[in-house]
């Protein structure tokens, strides 16, 4: 307790020491005046000898104390009194690291999570993925039969599991969901994705998984029990392990669940057991329920044949690795079990190899092609760090100018260099603090937002997103360190320049004086320069892209897309249902849904305008003069076609310019005929009439390159009417050629239906989906005004994400830009004060002033300007294919963005400028 | 800025000088400083003041022991008195000093002839 007492006669022995030295001179001046010297010339006779009183009581308490500890603290004080006396500095500098962490932990964050975490399960690290890779294919799947050979096998593995691929499947258990709410910010940027219709059937996600596979990762349920090998055989009762998300979301957390009975496409599934919420296993995403993989088959997702043959994939194994077994061993193992199934089966293994790698997270889901855009964005988000670094650093220049009469008045009073320098970095150290303490909450909701949103986005059915997305402490501190080692770095330099100056000169401010240290700006011009550059770029770019993702929406598609709703029946398939039921499900519903009143017409495609999908068919003039249909595979043109019931092109409100379309008749014959776009008939009969002239539609040798839809053939089709062109098959352009085929309603099906209303038809999507309910609750329908449809073009996608994203980064950058700019000139005014004062003096107008100072800071963003339009239009051209028809040198988004730049930029540096102009001359001038 | 104690000794020299001075006859601060000064001939330019952090030092490390009392000329004053702890440490302090010092004085020794 010797550290207590002394703190507490502290006060005691700093009053002994004190009193004492007062006597010390009090005898020394008494002896001294008794040597005959007056009074006056004692006392400074004395202090002469003494010494500087205050650091000679400095030194002698320094005895007592914790000199580092209490020094910091003191340190500390003074620095939050310097930085609260500065609230403009500290609060642009902190937001501005701020900014740049928090971006950083966000994105480092998601990436950690998404890549590098190690799984959720018992033991990860001695998990092993295996993958079938054959040329083109590194990461592929196995065959059942092939998984069941290496498990069997297989010495090295201790256990290894299949993890299947998912399907959605409809329960009839299930009540029908509200719709989910909009996602905000994907409807705010334009996307509006296709939502369920409101009381059609849920899909739910199944994950197929090995009986062996949770045992495995060591899972333990919440409830029940997990899947077991047992429930792996062929003949095993049915039975489903549910995700606690969906335990608690639909079920109410009910403990009654266990035992019960779920129909999943009908079948009767036990459920036997919750997991945690939130439990990934090895997923990506949280599925609603996990069942065995021989359940596929009852479900519809394979054949028992499938899971006995080679060449049909079942999924990805995984396994844990015998205590002592190593990667390499694994896989030099494998490499010998895949020779000796090629052997064995040469046709249906050729080619391939296996590949094990560490199954401890799953950084073996990025390929190749994948890392290339994952550095991109890594390294953009480390760029945005660095510039906010550049621009605190740059800030603690300016600071430090203005500062070196504090520095210099310390160093006269005594203290020492080293003293002042930590005094320094400790106010750089707190400014880092203050940044974190901001960053960490900003990255904490960015990063949930993300994952919200994202999740908002996607359809209710595809599982639960389930990431760990707490600021990751580890990258925090990192980006954290990093910026506080650089605001020490840029502002420790000026620092030691400054606290080496000799006192007297720097007490007269005498080196600041007429542009005497003005060459160290240069640099700094050249760093504002690029970054106005760079984010110009993006700016130009975004604004490019946005704009032309804006005509993607305003683009007159040909069809009537405002008032026309597309109803998608999702995998209707796995009901099980035969064809005619089918056919009357779809004759039902028609019925139903064009008697709803504001409904105008109901039709019935095999694709819609949009959002259906591309398909071709080869075509040829037929006829007694024409040659053969197919004459080789690239020189047959090619068209795409759509099977249409007759009332298609009323209800799209797509004009026949010539002819007819079907009669009934003809359609549910599925007579020979065809309607043809106004584009196919200018590409085969030029200056021709086409209406009664004959096309061969398809081949014979066609066969099914599309699941569930037989290629069409027609050796010979009479074109009977032509439609107007439109765009269905890219947003960008009218389609080269497209066939309509009559649907003949009594012997085809399809799963798209499309309606026409009087008005709005998402009004009506209510109506419909009770329809839907009444006629088969078990389907699940998705649905979507056509114009939102617009979504899901791919280059809409493209240049919509990239124009957001583009405006985002280019934003911060520019807000980083502008505070580069901000302090540059501050520097420059700071460390021009004495000549503004003298020019004010000698008469110069305030507009003077501000224009000697503003143009130092308009020099580099001007030249920064001319380099970010010079490398925009180069890159701009590669843009065009996203652009839809924007000029890519389009002058809105180029002297639009540039001017805004500019102005924005020049705010930054009247900010500063502006002060230079209530310089009062005497002050500026008495100042020195 | 130097310390001053730094300028012209060693670091330790101050301390053992005290410690020496006080072993003859406890002192006050004063007397202390102006004993030191006049045995050197004033040769040793020490700061008055340079004293002080020296002697809280060795307050701290026990090698001495402080006490107010009233000089022969009627002031306040605080006497310091070495303490047992103390002698011993200026005997090592000594020892050692006079190894160092009878080094450097052969190698200054052999450089001359």
């Amino acid at each position: 307790m010797i550290w207590l007492q002394q703190l507490l006669s502290r006060r005691r022995l700093y009053n002994d020491l004190s009193d004492e030295m007062h006597q010390h001179l009090e005898e020394k001046i008494e002896e001294l005046v008794a040597s005959g010297m007056s009074r006056k010339e004692a006392g400074h006779a004395a202090l002469r000898e003494f010494g500087n009183i205050t650091l000679i009581e400095e030194d002698s308490h320094a005895v007592w104390r914790w000199p580092s500890l209490e020094g910091l603290f003191s340190d500390i004080r003074y620095g939050v009194r310097v930085l609260r006396k500065n609230p403009g500095f500290t609060s642009v500098a902190v937001l501005t690291l701020a900014l740049g962490i928090a971006v950083n932990t966000t994105v480092f964050t998601a990436f950690d999570a998404l890549f590098l975490r190690p799984r959720p399960v018992k033991d990860p690290d001695s998990l092993a993925s295996v993958f079938r890779t054959t040329p083109g294919e590194p990461r592929g799947r196995f065959s059942y039969p092939d998984y069941v050979y290496y498990r069997d096998n297989s010495r090295s593995f201790s256990d290894l599991s299949l993890f299947a691929t998912g399907m959605a499947v409809t329960s009839s258990d299930l009540s029908a969901t509200s719709l989910e709410a909009a996602p905000r910010i994907a409807g705010a940027v334009g996307f509006q994705l296709p939502q369920l219709l409101q009381g059609s059937a849920r899909p739910i996600m199944c994950f197929f998984v090995s009986g062996n596979y949770f045992s495995m990762l060591g899972a333990t349920p919440v409830l029940g029990r997990i899947l077991l090998p047992e429930d792996d055989r062929l003949n095993s009762p049915l039975v489903a392990l549910m995700s606690g998300n969906v335990w608690q979301r639909q079920f109410h957390s009910d403990p009654k669940i266990v035992g019960s009975v779920l129909h999943l496409n009908g079948v009767p599934f036990t459920v036997i057991g919750v997991t945690p919420v939130d439990y990934l296993a090895t997923a990506s995403f949280v599925p609603d329920l996990w069942v065995p993989i021989p359940a596929e088959i009852v479900l519809g997702a394979a054949t028992r044949e499938d899971l006995e043959n080679r060449l049909v994939i079942a999924g990805f194994p995984i396994g844990r690795l015998k205590p002592g077994a190593t990667l390499s061993d694994a896989q030099a193992e494998f490499g010998v079990l895949a020779g000796q199934l090629s052997t064995r089966y040469p046709e249906a293994e050729r080619n391939m190899t296996v590949s094990v790698v560490s199954g401890r997270n799953n950084l073996a889901a990025l390929d190749s092609d994948a890392w290339p855009v994952v550095i991109a964005a890594l390294s953009a988000v480390a760029l945005l760090l660095i510039i906010a670094c550049a621009n605190v650093a740059s800030l603690l220049l300016a600071r430090a100018v203005v500062r070196r009469k504090e520095i210099a008045v310390r160093l006269a009073l005594g203290a020492g260099r080293p003293r002042l320098l930590r005094q320094l970095l400790t106010e750089s150290i707190l400014l880092g603090i203050l940044a974190g303490a901001l960053a960490l909450p900003l990255a904490g909701w960015a990063l949930h937002l993300l994952v919200i949103e994202i999740a908002a986005a996607l359809p209710s059915f595809g599982g639960t997103i389930a990431l760990e997305v707490t600021p990751d402490i580890r990258i925090f501190a990192f980006t954290l360190f990093v910026s506080c080692a650089a605001g020490i770095a840029f502002g420790l330099a000026p620092a030691f320049e400054a606290s080496k100056a000799d006192v007297n000169s720097a007490l007269k401010e005498a080196g600041s004086a007429f542009g005497h240290h003005l060459s160290r700006s240069r640099l700094r011009g050249l760093l504002i320069a690029g970054q106005i550059a760079a984010c110009l770029v993006l700016l130009i770019t975004s604004a490019l892209l946005l704009r032309g993702s804006e005509r993607a929406l305003k683009i007159d598609p040909g069809y009537d897309a405002q008032s026309v709703a597309l109803l998608e029946m999702y995998n209707p398939k796995n009901l099980h249902y035969s064809q005619s039921r089918l056919l009357q499900l779809n004759r039902d519903l028609i019925q139903r849904i064009a008697t709803l009143p504001g409904v105008r017409s109901v039709s019935q495609a095999s694709r819609g305008p949009i959002g259906g999908g591309i398909r071709w068919v080869p075509v040829a003039r037929a006829g007694p003069t024409s040659l053969p249909p197919t004459t080789g595979v690239s020189e047959t043109p090619t068209a795409g076609y759509s099977y249409v019931t007759p009332n298609y092109f009323d209800t799209l409100g797509i004009p026949i310019v010539r002819g007819r379309t079907f009669t009934p008749r003809e359609a549910d014959g599925q007579a020979p005929l065809v309607v043809i776009s106004e584009a196919t008939a200018r590409r085969f009969w030029p200056g021709e009439d086409p209406i009664g002239k004959l096309l061969s539609i398809g081949s014979e040798k066609g066969g099914t390159s599309f699941p569930g839809e037989s290629d069409p053939f027609v050796a010979s089709s009479e074109v009977i009417g032509i439609a107007r062109d439109v765009r269905s098959m890219d947003l960008r352009k009218l389609d080269e050629s497209y066939l309509y085929l009559p649907l003949s309603q009594s012997r085809q099906w399809t799963s798209t239906l499309l309606v026409r209303a009087d008005g709005n038809p998402t009004a009506l999507l209510p109506a419909i989906g009770r329809e839907f309910r009444s006629v088969d609750a078990n389907l699940p329908v998705l649905a979507a005004p056509l114009h939102t449809m617009v979504s899901m073009d791919p280059y809409f996608v493209v240049s919509r994400i990239g124009g957001v994203l583009a405006s985002i980064v280019g934003a911060l950058g520019l807000l980083l830009a502008c505070l580069g700019v901000y302090g540059m000139v501050s520097y420059s005014v700071a460390q021009r004060t004495r000549e503004i004062g003298v020019r004010m003096a000698l008469g110069a107008q305030t507009v003077q002033v501000l224009r000697l100072v503003m143009s130092e800071g308009f020099r580099p963003i001007l030249s920064g300007v001319v380099i970010g339009i010079v490398v925009s239009a180069g890159i701009s051209r590669a843009l065009s294919a996203t652009l839809f028809g924007l000029s890519p040198l389009d002058p809105v988004s180029f002297a639009g963005v540039s001017l805004l730049l500019i102005a924005i930029a020049l705010l930054a540096t009247w900010l500063p400028a502006r002060r230079a102009t209530e310089v009062d001359p005497m002050v500026a001038l008495r100042y020195e | 800025m130097k310390k001053p104690e730094q300028r012209d000794l060693f670091p330790g020299a101050l301390e053992m000088m005290i410690l020496r001075t006080l072993k003859r006859q406890p002192l006050h601060g004063y007397a202390l400083v102006q004993h030191i000064k006049r045995t050197s001939n004033d040769l040793l330019q020490i700061e008055e003041g340079s004293l002080y952090p020296a002697l809280q030092r060795l307050l701290k490390e026990d090698l001495v022991k402080a006490e107010w009392s009233i000089s022969s000329t009627n002031r306040r004053v605080r006497i310091y008195k070495l303490t047992a702890a103390g002698a011993r440490h200026l005997e090592r302090q000594v020892s050692s000093f006079e190894k160092m010092l009878e080094g450097i004085t052969r190698v200054l020794a052999r450089g001359e002839s």
